[in-house]
């Protein structure tokens, strides 16, 4: 019998040496060009993929419910469908779904269609895959975000009555897109981190979307919306912290009365810490944010290289 | 070196081995997928055979990196092939399942495969052509893979397998559901790539498929080796029983007049499904010699044919029992 050893040492082609298998291969390698083509597979797999048509359409309910609101009364401060349209719906439910939605198939969708046998067959490690496909995940996220949220935005502010007369109502429009620019920066770091996380959970766990529901529901929403520690340990307080610090929702009532939606609908408690002192300030909640979103895709290439990746065959079957 | 009961036959020890399977077990909880294997694989073609579960997908998994051993070592040229990514830009594995990009075209897929190879975008080019060129799909290519026939959509899986070059090719049943002219071409390819210097580990659960590739050929059952060696021995042992062979054909009825009139063709039994025939046969290499001229000059559309897996288990329980 000849050993593995022996087999080493003997056979002509058993460079034992990937600088050996680099010259025997007879092309030059361009470990670049292999993961630009991964990202932009992934990215059309995302354009292909009817998950952006169904979360367009999702994303287009803020945007149609302003312009039901616009079309039913004049009465209105603009901030009002602002706060509850851009800043309660869609970083309550759009965000962490449109996350949920994508991270979650990073890699799975790949076993489930069985194609991931050609990305495991080709000279790039399984957390270089995961990482790639990862990054492409966050650009299709991030840019669904940004336009809708646009979109939303827009369904609010153009062609509303910037007249002295309605200015105690509204704003003008370069304060509404400095506003909506704003808005756009903090929900793609937020779907960032929802993309992190959920991108890990799909990697330890096949009940990805299961779980990530209840998430999103119990811990994102139920949590979150309470004056207590515990929430520090969700996506949305920080992201709650750095747009209350950046923006303001509050309304100047003709009487004098000043109403501020976001406190009081976030449970900052103003009385007792009207600057929020007892709370992180931007820029850890900034570092938090992006801290976590690394350590869950560290954690998740991590456990992607450790991962055996089963596929189902005709036996199996 | 594990020895089987019956069917080895020595090969030359000074011939090194491209893939060496030392002790291999593989579990997949209380399943056990392997089972204390030792192999080794020798340049040129070699035919795996056994039925269906035998454990020939898990052993091509194990040999190209996508699962890792419970137990033993793997070594494919040397080198442990789980989590070992530069292996694999010098081996090509053809997966058994029918799974594609759907919407890519045949061009789309081969090139980007070898673009994922880390080719630059000119050698990804002529690549992808000399690949797709081999596998015989010029013409084919710029069409949509979902519109391809199982045998174009097995061609352009060969063809991804093919276009970074690899020195070790794994084919998992690359001829399973194609017809009897793209089976021939498909068989063409793979002893041309063994004729070119490649090593190729090809399986199949149909002896006579692998027969007409290599006389080389490794029996596996239940993960156990059962024999290894020439194939005369195993075919002496298969011909003992009577083949049964289906041919789906929609036209079945004429398909199966033709084939009575054949000396080899001991009987023949329409499927309860309608969509074919059964054939029993002791001869079935001349059977399946006729089967592309019935194809190709009666006009008689044979959409499939594959084996019975019964003989086959019934030479493996000889094997096993002595």
């Amino acid at each position: 019998m000849t050993t593995p050893a022996a087999a080493t040492s003997e056979s002509s082609h058993a460079a034992s040496t990937t600088g050996a298998a680099t010259a025997r291969t007879g092309y030059a390698f361009s470990r670049f060009g292999a993961l630009w083509t991964l990202f932009a597979l992934t990215l059309r797999q995302h354009v292909r993929g009817k998950r952006w048509m169904i979360m367009g359409v999702l994303f287009l309910l803020p945007a149609g419910l302003a312009i039901l609101i616009r079309s039913t009364t004049n009465e209105i401060y603009t901030v009002v469908p602002e706060f509850l349209l851009a800043w309660m719906f869609i970083p309550q439910v759009l965000l962490p779904l449109v996350a949920l939605v994508y991270a979650s198939g990073i890699i799975q969708d790949e076993q489930e269609e069985q194609t991931i046998t050609y990305l495991l067959m080709r000279p790039t490690p399984k957390w270089a895959i995961y990482l790639v496909k990862l990054a492409a995940t966050l650009v299709t996220t991030s840019v669904l975000v940004a336009l809708f949220t646009a979109i939303t935005y827009a369904a609010i502010f153009v062609g509303i009555d910037y007249s002295a007369d309605n200015a105690a109502k509204t704003i003008d429009l370069a304060a509404a897109t400095d506003r909506c620019l704003t808005t756009i920066g903090i929900h793609v770091l937020a779907v960032v981190a929802y993309s992190s996380l959920f991108g890990f959970l799909s990697i330890i766990t096949r009940r990805t979307l299961v779980i990530g529901i209840l998430y999103i529901a119990l811990i994102e929403g139920i949590t979150a919306n309470m004056p207590f520690g515990i929430r520090l340990g969700t996506v949305i307080y920080y992201t709650r912290l750095i747009a209350y610090r950046a923006m303001d929702f509050v309304i100047q009532h003709r009487m004098g009365r000043v109403e501020n939606l976001s406190a009081e609908a976030w449970q900052f408690d103003l009385k007792k810490d009207p600057h929020l002192l007892e709370h992180p300030d931007t820029a850890t909640c900034l570092k938090t944010l992006l801290i976590a979103s690394a350590a869950f895709a560290v954690l998740a290439a991590w456990q992607c290289a450790r991962r055996e990746f089963h596929v189902k065959t005709p036996e199996k079957e | 070196m594990h020895s089987p009961p019956q069917g080895q036959v020595a090969r030359p020890a000074e011939v090194t081995a491209v893939v060496a399977f030392h002790e291999v077990s593989k579990w997949y909880g209380n399943v056990i997928g392997i089972n204390k294997l030792s192999l080794e694989i020798r340049p040129g073609v070699t035919g795996l055979l056994g039925p269906n579960g035998a454990g020939k997908s898990t052993l091509l998994q194990l040999a190209t990196g996508q699962l890792r051993p419970s137990q033993g070592t793997v070594r494919v040229l040397g080198e442990e092939p789980w989590n070992h990514a530069a292996l694999n830009r010098r081996i090509g594995l053809c997966p058994e399942q029918d799974a594609f990009y759907e919407w890519m075209t045949g061009w789309d897929f081969v090139y980007t495969c070898a673009r994922l190879s880390g080719m630059t975008r000119r050698d990804a080019h002529g690549s992808a052509q000399e690949a797709i060129a081999a596998v015989g799909m010029i013409g084919k290519e710029r069409r949509a893979i979902r519109g391809y026939s199982r045998g174009m959509r097995q061609r352009i899986k060969l063809a991804q397998t093919l276009v970074h070059r690899p020195d070790v090719l794994f084919l998992d049943e690359p001829l399973t559901g194609t017809d009897p002219v793209a089976r021939r071409d498909l068989m063409d390819i793979i002893q041309r790539l063994g004729r070119e210097g490649k090593s190729v580990l090809v399986s199949s659960h149909v002896l006579h498929e692998v027969q007409s590739l290599t006389p080389n050929i490794v029996l596996i059952n239940r993960g156990r080796l059962v024999a290894e060696g020439h194939v005369r021995q195993i075919r002496d042992l298969i011909d003992q029983h009577p083949h049964q062979i289906v041919v789906e054909c929609r036209a079945y009825r004429q398909l199966a007049g033709r084939m009575l009139a054949w000396d080899d063709v001991e009987g023949v039994r329409v499927l309860e499904s309608g969509r074919g025939v059964m054939v029993e046969t002791r001869s079935p290499d001349a059977f399946y010699s006729r089967l592309p001229a019935l194809s190709l000059e009666d006009g008689l559309a044979i959409e499939a044919v594959y084996s019975d897996d019964d003989n086959l288990e019934a030479v493996f329980k000889y094997l096993v029992n002595g």
